[in-house]
């Protein structure tokens, strides 16, 4: 049998929350989903994201609200394994969170 | 840690075309995924489907995996335990089982959910494709790495302490194989919200060439709570009146998140269903969030004489036809 030795490090590390005074550049969203800044302009386009406003003249000055990190991340594995348009994923995704909305308020109810 | 049969997980015989993955995995995706499916276990099957699409669509992870599978067949990496591949689930991969292989990502594939996957995935596929990285001679920032953190509301509101711990197979100095732990002290700080991301900064994969390592990305998710449901910065919380505080209005206690009460005024002729706004007592942040109250009229049972009486002396001195819109009462 292989051995092996595990070593454990404990690191103390700082954290930011994404959002409010720390948004989220153009260039930062792309390389968080391995993507180039051109496929993030494509998600402002289609609606999937929004840039905070107001809007800067320049795609590299946009700026993002953490929740864009999350829908671009969906839209990145939908275009990934269903093959889906943008068009197409940002309507999936507008149902998807309309579902786990309405969902959320069923089981708060006591009824799902 | 148990070893994880990919062809299973997705229904496929070992010899399985592209195609045939690819087919496979938009099938039960569809049955499993966890906003439509009816399946009990819907949440940990997606994750293995999803684990398995992500490394049999890979041709080169598929191969590396491949390999691995038929040392595992032949008793290889079992620590000794009888019974098929991972029985006991004590898996240990055997030396060199990577060897040749160098895995790297097209432009298309994005970043693998690593962290959302079993530390099966993380060992095999992680490691290898951190060496992967290394070996190639352009520069640039590490991948960023995207994991998720499950948080009490009481956390999200007070702020907390967390500790993670990431694991990655790699090799010593005398070129041996080693899993080596880091694990993280992450300050969640007060007022985070579902959705919320949480960066830590040079936690992703290494940079090539001298260029910065990624950054770890912790998505925020909140725990259900018994009383409260979250959306955004709002909460939501149903509030049960009886029908004589719902008709003559009347001053109730509420409990408020960050702990203590407040009185609240139901207003006369409530209805059920009727939303109150207590501005600002929602999550913190910049505008706070509200809680809002969901009024609910319950009603006292009927179970003695004199509640009987009560509610027939209701009905003489208020008479009260719910049913008028059906068209169908007598009158």
């Amino acid at each position: 049998m292989a051995s092996y030795t595990i070593t454990t490090h404990t690191i103390t590390t700082s954290s930011t929350a994404i959002g409010g005074a720390r948004p989220l550049a153009a260039r930062e969203l792309a390389h968080a989903v391995g993507a180039e800044i051109d496929w993030v302009v494509q998600l402002v386009e289609v609606g999937i994201v929004e840039v905070e406003a107001p809007v800067p003249a320049r795609t590299e000055d946009w700026r993002f609200h953490g929740a864009a990190l999350q829908h671009a991340l969906e839209a990145r594995r939908l275009e990934r394994d269903f093959g889906v348009g943008l068009d197409a994923a940002a309507l999936i995704l507008d149902l998807e969170h309309e579902v786990r909305r309405l969902k959320a308020m069923l089981a708060a109810l006591g009824r799902s | 840690m148990e070893f994880k049969d990919y062809y299973k997980a997705l229904g496929l015989a070992s010899s399985a075309s592209e195609d045939d993955v690819r087919k496979a995995y938009r099938k039960l995706a569809r049955k499993y995924h966890p906003d439509v499916s009816k399946e009990a276990d819907a949440e940990v099957r997606m994750r293995d489907i999803n684990e398995a699409n992500d490394v049999l669509r890979d041709k080169e992870k598929r191969a590396a995996y491949d390999a691995l599978a038929a040392r595992v067949a032949r008793g290889e990496g079992m620590g000794g335990a009888a019974g098929g591949p991972g029985a006991g689930g004590d898996f240990q991969p055997p030396p060199g089982w990577d060897e040749g292989f160098e895995f790297h990502r097209g432009p298309h594939q994005g970043p693998a959910d690593h962290a959302d996957f079993s530390e099966f995935f993380s060992s095999m596929f992680g490691a290898a494709e951190r060496r992967g990285a290394e070996r190639r001679n352009h520069r640039a920032k590490g991948e960023d790495h995207h994991a998720a953190i499950e948080i009490s509301l009481e956390d999200a509101l007070n702020g907390a302490e967390r500790e993670i711990t990431l694991r990655a197979l790699d090799t010593d100095a005398q070129g041996q194989p080693t899993f080596v732990n880091r694990t993280l002290s992450v300050k969640i700080p007060s007022g985070v919200h579902p959705g919320q991301f949480i960066r830590l900064t040079g936690h992703g994969m290494p940079g090539q060439g001298g260029e910065p390592a990624g950054d770890l990305y912790l998505e925020v998710r909140i725990a259900p709570h018994k009383l409260y449901r979250i959306e955004d910065r709002d909460l939501y919380m149903t509030l049960p009146v009886t029908p004589t505080e719902a008709a003559l209005g009347a001053q109730v206690e509420v409990p408020t998140p960050g702990g203590g009460v407040v009185e609240v005024t139901v207003p006369r002729n409530a209805r059920s269903g009727l939303k109150l706004r207590l501005k600002g007592r929602g999550l913190p942040g910049k505008p706070p969030g509200n809680l809002y109250l969901l009024l609910d009229i319950a009603l006292p049972p009927a179970d003695t004489d004199a509640a009987r009486e009560a509610y027939a002396h209701l009905a003489k001195a208020a008479p009260f036809d719910p049913r008028r819109h059906l068209g169908i009462s007598g009158d």
